[in-house]
């Protein structure tokens, strides 16, 4: 009977699976929770840092492997339209594909971590902000895979209707996707200010880049952070490599979690999603205290190059990216942990797999097949004004109307 | 050779020629992102072909360091939207620094070089054409090149130029454009335009790649309607050739601007309104200007933004018949 039931489970497909499989799943005694050591974080003007032991559930467990999946097969199926010039533009992507193509996508293959385990260490009323490497943030902060693969290929169902592109998601409380290095930084702060003023209890977690470290608006913003006691976690994503320069040869302290100097940091590792975790929720709890702005290092990596139009192999070994890959891939780390430990089984999580995969292929069917917004949108969303008014054009006979 | 090669050519000849001379900006080292400095470095050494970090304003300020000290800095910002962290240095420090100073201290060896314009795929962060921003500032001069042979001789004439310059170059055109140009160093003028092509009916103004687009634009008037279109390429756009242009208007008696900024506060305005000052009785028309929208540079709506060589004829034909 088991036999019979899993044939039939491999032969089908989709729904009608899935209750064969639950009946095979549940005889099949899972543990609930499991502790998992996680590596100590290296601490600045700080006492005592995050745990170094957590408890991951069953269920949480099952839930991050489902975001992190999604987000790494969203990226390869981006970078795939990418290469077939469904997607035009820039796009920086997180995914370790070789690209041959003369375009620029930014992905964040192996920053999955990064993205799940933040969104896990605080709440969705939360907010957040970052750079252009934003395609994960948009979708752990509550947009759909559609969404976010329509506003890649320009489509009016996009999450921006078309007029952003890669670099320019946004959602309830994710500020963005922002393309110009740095300047999401000061925004953040200002977002702290604003959930102190209103004294929600909550904080704003934002983020940037190693190449953005270097930036003066960030230590702006960390002096009127910690002037004003906002509560903002300054989150350092150092994926080593700021486009193709290494941290060593653009920063005189890569050591970024000190950078803030008066402001407490510690550095994460940013490729096991739990550490992740973990360390959010202690950063969280610190702001939440009323104690001020704190600076979080994650230490990650990306496969990709920093965007479509770079191989990243030029100044990087194929040796590194692909011992990465077999060390420290986020995904892989989980998987194994959650088997190992009776938390899930090799088969389940290859059912979400298959779940993935479908979900982002209607996805993708849906960005390409939606059309692209109207001509007269072009002028719209300039001005917030009422009535709407003229937008002059490309010479004195054309005009657009401003609606917004 | 195409325009990256000879921004090369230019830079090889300006860091032989002047001991002093330094290049320095995000990624040159191996080359730049648009292959405008390959080679450099190996030639030159590592103390005259430099990185820098992700940081504009400190690009531009410590070039003006430089540069004051009497050197020849020659510094690179990777995409001209990314000028903008930069502009308080530009606009406060290098352009005012002879005159507050009474002449006593110049940053004149200054020269910036930005990758420009709209390049198809740019979107709202890789497309901008800043120069009517830096056209307001007295004190710095600002040139767009239009292919690579005038590309070489411009950028050797700013850095050699006693005053800061910004040098933007057309990225579109960086290996779209190829022209025979001469190893050796050669200058060509600051603040004079060119006459391309010369006619009697309508003056076409334009700079960078527009060029190319009003001269078809020329030759499809020649064609469809018979008009003779005087085409002219600006070249420096701070300080800009008043002459040549109101003599070639006082001849049509009609003119026509084109540029990618969008039409609000763009310099095709400035030229409008010296040209009605000075040209005011020749004018058959109303100068017309043919620009991008007053919007931010759109992701998607690209084809429709840019003035195209239709937009162009179209107000061409509507100027004839004025």
């Amino acid at each position: 009977m088991r036999k019979m039931l899993a044939a039939v489970s491999r032969v089908l497909s989709g729904a009608a699976q899935k209750p064969a499989n639950r009946v095979l799943v549940a005889s099949r005694n899972f543990a609930n929770d499991a502790t998992f050591e996680i590596k100590k974080c290296d601490l600045h003007r700080l006492e005592e840092g995050p745990p170094v032991t957590t408890v991951l559930t069953r269920e949480d467990g099952l839930k991050y492997y489902r975001m992190m999946q999604t987000v790494r097969r969203m990226e390869l199926k981006a970078d795939q339209l990418y290469k077939q010039k469904i997607i035009r533009g820039f796009c920086h992507l997180c995914d370790g594909q070789r690209c041959v193509l003369y375009c620029f996508m930014l992905s964040s293959l192996t920053q999955e971590a990064c993205c799940v385990g933040l969104e896990a260490g605080i709440n969705p009323t939360d907010h957040l902000i970052t750079a252009y490497r934003a395609h994960g943030f948009t979708f752990t902060r509550g947009l759909s895979v559609r969404e976010i693969l329509a506003e890649l290929t320009g489509r009016k169902g996009g999450c921006a209707k078309g007029k952003g592109g890669s670099m320019h998601m946004y959602a309830k409380n994710f500020y963005g996707g922002n393309g110009i290095v740095g300047a999401q930084v000061p925004l953040g702060a200002g977002i702290a200010l604003a959930c102190k003023y209103n004294g929600k209890d909550e904080v704003c977690l934002t983020l940037y880049g190693d190449g953005a470290a270097n930036q003066g608006q960030i230590f702006e913003a960390y002096n009127m952070a910690a002037l004003w006691k906002l509560p903002c976690i300054f989150i350092c994503e150092n994926n080593r490599y700021g486009m193709g320069t290494s941290v060593e040869r653009a920063a005189a302290s890569t050591d970024y979690f000190k950078r803030g100097d008066f402001i407490p940091g510690l550095r994460v590792d940013g490729m096991d999603i739990l550490c992740v975790r973990e360390a959010t929720r202690f950063a969280a709890a610190y702001c939440r205290s009323g104690k001020g702005p704190i600076l979080m290092e994650l230490q990650t990596y990306r496969y990709h190059g920093h965007s479509m139009s770079d191989p990243g192999v030029s100044y990087r070994t194929r040796e590194e990216i692909q011992e990465v890959r077999s060390k420290s891939d986020p995904i892989m780390l989980l998987k194994d942990r959650m088997v190992n430990s009776n938390l899930a089984s090799v088969e389940e999580l290859k059912e979400i797999d298959v779940e993935v995969r479908k979900e982002i292929e209607d996805a993708a069917q849906f960005a390409t097949a939606d059309p692209e917004p109207p001509l007269e949108e072009l002028g719209y969303h300039i001005y917030s004004s009422d009535p709407p008014f003229e937008v002059r054009g490309a010479n004195q006979w054309i005009k657009f109307k401003s609606v917004s | 050779m195409n325009l990256f090669q000879s921004i090369t050519s230019a830079l090889d000849n300006s860091l032989a020629k002047d001991p002093t001379a330094v290049i320095f900006g995000e990624d040159v080292a191996f080359g730049g992102v648009f292959r405008c400095t390959v080679g450099l470095r190996d030639k030159y050494g590592k103390d005259r072909v430099f990185n820098t970090p992700l940081c504009e304003q400190g690009i531009v300020g410590f070039g003006i360091g430089i540069a004051v000290t009497g050197a020849t800095a020659i510094a690179e910002i990777q995409f001209a939207d990314y000028i903008f962290p930069a502009f308080d240095q530009i606009v406060n420090e290098a352009a005012k620094y002879r005159y507050r100073s009474g002449d006593l201290f110049n940053c004149g060896s200054l020269t910036i070089r930005a990758p420009w314009g709209c390049v198809g795929h740019g979107a709202l962060y890789h497309s901008q054409s800043p120069e009517a921003f830096f056209a307001h500032c007295p004190g710095i001069k600002v040139v767009v090149p239009r292919s690579p042979f005038q590309a070489k001789g411009l950028l050797l004439s700013c850095i050699e130029d006693k005053n800061p310059c910004i040098f933007f170059e057309p990225k579109i055109l960086y290996r779209a454009a190829v022209e025979q140009v001469p190893v050796e160093p050669y200058n060509i003028p600051l603040s004079q335009a060119e006459v391309i092509q010369e006619g009697s009916d309508i003056t076409l103004v334009a700079w960078g790649t527009q060029v190319h687009v009003v001269r078809e634009v020329a030759s499809m008037a020649k064609e469809k309607l018979g008009v003779s279109c005087e085409v002219i390429d600006l070249r420096t756009i701070l300080p800009w050739d008043v002459d040549t242009v109101c003599k070639s208007v006082a001849k049509t008696g009609r003119l026509l601007i084109s540029h990618e900024a969008p039409l609000t506060g763009g310099f095709a305005s400035e030229i409008s309104s010296t040209v009605q000052e000075e040209c005011f009785l020749n004018l058959e028309a109303p100068i017309s200007r043919v620009c991008g929208y007053d919007t931010p540079f759109p992701h998607i709506f690209e084809p429709f933004y840019i003035p195209d060589k239709w937009k162009c004829y179209d107000a061409l034909r509507k100027m004839i018949n004025y």
